[in-house]
């Protein structure tokens, strides 16, 4: 093939590359936008009157429990197992296999992690369908995700730090608090918001063990019978009845403020390590 | 390696270090307990099934219908919907997808490529439930402007939004994989004379191949995994139809619509939701491991990663 000939070709790929490319994300783009339109321009319609004596507080508060009880009980959990492993554990077939199942019990979908719940926490351990047995569930479902990223993030550590502070005298825990820990924080707070706000909009775990569609007072403690968002707006979806379409499009946009809430909740740490935005 | 696995114990044992020991195993015992439980009680409820109904029909039968009168106790209609819902899915969105990644990495600048990471990044935080609305109330009517055949609920309808929501999955760690191919293997084939568009074509996508593949299959799982989206768009027929513009019915979204009736535990229907959830766990575990293990193979001749 002669240069110049060789030369068109290659650029009319290029262009034809290029051209597709910008294709793919107008089409991505256009997506994002079509759903945001959506959303807001439902959410703007008037519910009728039968609708509108339907309040989202105590869905609000109940998401907010949700979230509440999930990170205390995940994050520790999650990110310790992955500390020891990591960092402390030897590496047997124990290690192997249970770093493993772990792993991916992160692809298990939720449905399962709620029959499970509806299982162990709703009958077997007799909490009902309460804030509390939700929390527990989605605790369960979070535990796998928050430990995948922290092992992640504690594996891209230099080794060469351990060694050279452990040579300065440091024992293991002032290695691992001091100097691991401090450079993988950035990522595990990453991993873990993303964890945290994937599990408050779920809603197919809560429906199965058996979140209320309706509810008159807000939840104030958590043995008070479950709700939140996503079950509130799945229950207005598939209720097939006029101005409850609004209703669930001003669920969805109050869902999606609340989960960016939940993911400014660790600006402190951010902060202090000098990261930019999640 | 040496450093956490010579004796197993702390270079210099202080009380504190012990206590911290013992929190970290205990949270360790903690994660390991909660698996156990979630396999256990899974496990309990489908030998329990099984003892109602045998194995052989829960394979063979030809209808998933645990309520009728003459009752069918057939996984594979279910197994045809999900197989539908994922497969489907990932045909409409994976050129997209794929193209997307390749511009991000090769061609998009600076400013393009950081708008596209955010829409992409907000695709993939927008909860299911959201997107089960979007498909009901937006794609469903939009769609039945083109095909006025198209039932209130379908499957043509549930796929463009699940794969909507698989989307950044495969874009994110396609992008991955195509990033680690060495940059300096490319100038080397640029250099030897290869256009950069050859260089991409024929050096850095198969060399990425693995990780795309990976990412491929690990966006099926959670299409596989997919309940909201179905259960709103897709219905609930019994009956196994291929038309898209039909309904559909999944592992997931039978699973969804069991249980929102009050399921009375030892009932059959109680249990066959623990069965159809032990075989959409296996399922996932599998294509999970699958996806992993391609996505952690990255490019011929890549260096292993020494740590796990």
């Amino acid at each position: 093939m002669s240069a110049p000939a060789a030369g068109r070709q290659a650029h009319r790929v290029r262009r034809w590359l290029r051209a597709l490319g910008v294709v793919a994300a107008g089409i991505t783009l256009a997506a994002l936008c079509m759903l945001a339109v959506v959303l807001l321009f439902n959410a703007a319609g008037r519910p009728d009157a039968s609708a509108v004596r339907s309040g989202l507080g105590s869905a609000v508060a109940g998401t907010l429990w949700l979230a509440l009880l999930t990170s205390v009980i995940a994050v520790p959990v999650g990110v310790g197992t992955a500390v020891y492993l990591e960092e402390y554990a030897p590496r047997t077939r124990a290690w192997r296999f249970l770093a493993s199942v772990l792993t991916n019990l992160g692809g298990v979908p939720s449905v399962v992690y709620g029959i499970a719940g509806l299982a162990l926490f709703v009958r077997g351990m007799g909490l009902g369908p309460s804030i509390l047995a939700g929390g527990l569930t989605l605790a369960v479902l979070t535990v796998p995700r928050v430990f995948t990223s922290s092992r992640r993030a504690l594996a891209s550590v230099p080794e060469s730090l351990r060694w050279n502070a452990l040579a300065l005298g440091a024992t293991r825990w002032q290695v691992v608090r001091d100097q691991v820990l401090r450079a993988a924080a950035p990522d595990i707070v990453k991993g873990c918001s993303a964890a945290l706000v994937r599990a408050a909009g779920a809603a197919a775990p809560l429906l199965i063990i058996g979140a209320a569609s309706f509810t008159t007072f807000a939840p104030v403690s958590p043995s008070d019978p479950l709700t939140g968002l996503p079950t509130q707006i799945f229950a207005w979806t598939a209720r097939p009845r006029a101005g409850f379409p609004a209703l669930a499009a001003g669920a969805s946009v109050t869902l999606l403020f609340v989960m960016a809430l939940i993911r400014l909740v660790p600006w402190d740490l951010r902060r202090r390590h000098g990261e930019a935005r999640g | 390696m040496a450093f956490r696995s010579s004796t197993g114990a702390p270079a210099r044992a202080h009380s504190g270090d012990r206590l911290v020991h013992g929190l970290l195993l205990g949270c360790t015992a903690l994660a390991a307990a909660s698996a156990a439980a979630v396999v256990g009680a899974l496990g309990l409820e489908t030998v329990r099934f099984f003892a109602d109904v045998p194995l052989s029909r829960f394979l063979a039968d030809l209808a998933w219908t645990p309520l009728a009168e003459e009752p069918g106790f057939g996984i594979l209609p279910l197994v045809a919907g999900t197989v539908q819902i994922a497969a489907g899915a990932t045909v409409l969105v994976l050129p997209v997808a794929i193209m997307l990644a390749v511009f991000l990495e090769f061609y998009a600048g600076k400013r393009t490529a950081s708008v596209m990471n955010a829409t992409v990044a907000a695709l993939g935080s927008v909860p299911a439930v959201v997107y089960g609305y979007f498909a009901l109330n937006f794609v469903t009517p939009a769609l039945k402007r083109v095909w006025p055949g198209l039932e209130a609920f379908n499957g043509i309808s549930a796929c463009l939004v699940v794969g909507l929501m698989i989307l950044p999955t495969i874009v994110v760690l396609s992008r991955e994989a195509l990033a680690a191919v060495p940059r300096s293997v490319l100038r080397q084939a640029v250099a030897l004379g290869a256009t950069r568009e050859r260089a991409l074509l024929r050096l850095a996508l198969p060399a990425a191949g693995p990780g795309v593949l990976g990412s491929v299959v690990l966006a099926m799982t959670r299409a596989v995994g997919e309940t909201m989206i179905v259960t709103l768009a897709a219905g609930n027929p019994t009956g196994v139809s291929w038309n898209p513009l039909e309904g559909v019915r999944t592992l997931t979204s039978f699973i969804a619509q069991a249980s929102m009736g009050d399921l009375a535990p030892g009932g059959i229907e109680y249990g066959a939701c623990f069965a159809v959830a032990a075989v959409l766990f296996l399922l996932t575990c599998g294509m999970h491991a699958l996806g992993r293990a391609l996505v952690a193979r990255g490019y011929p001749g890549a260096p292993r990663g020494n740590r796990s």
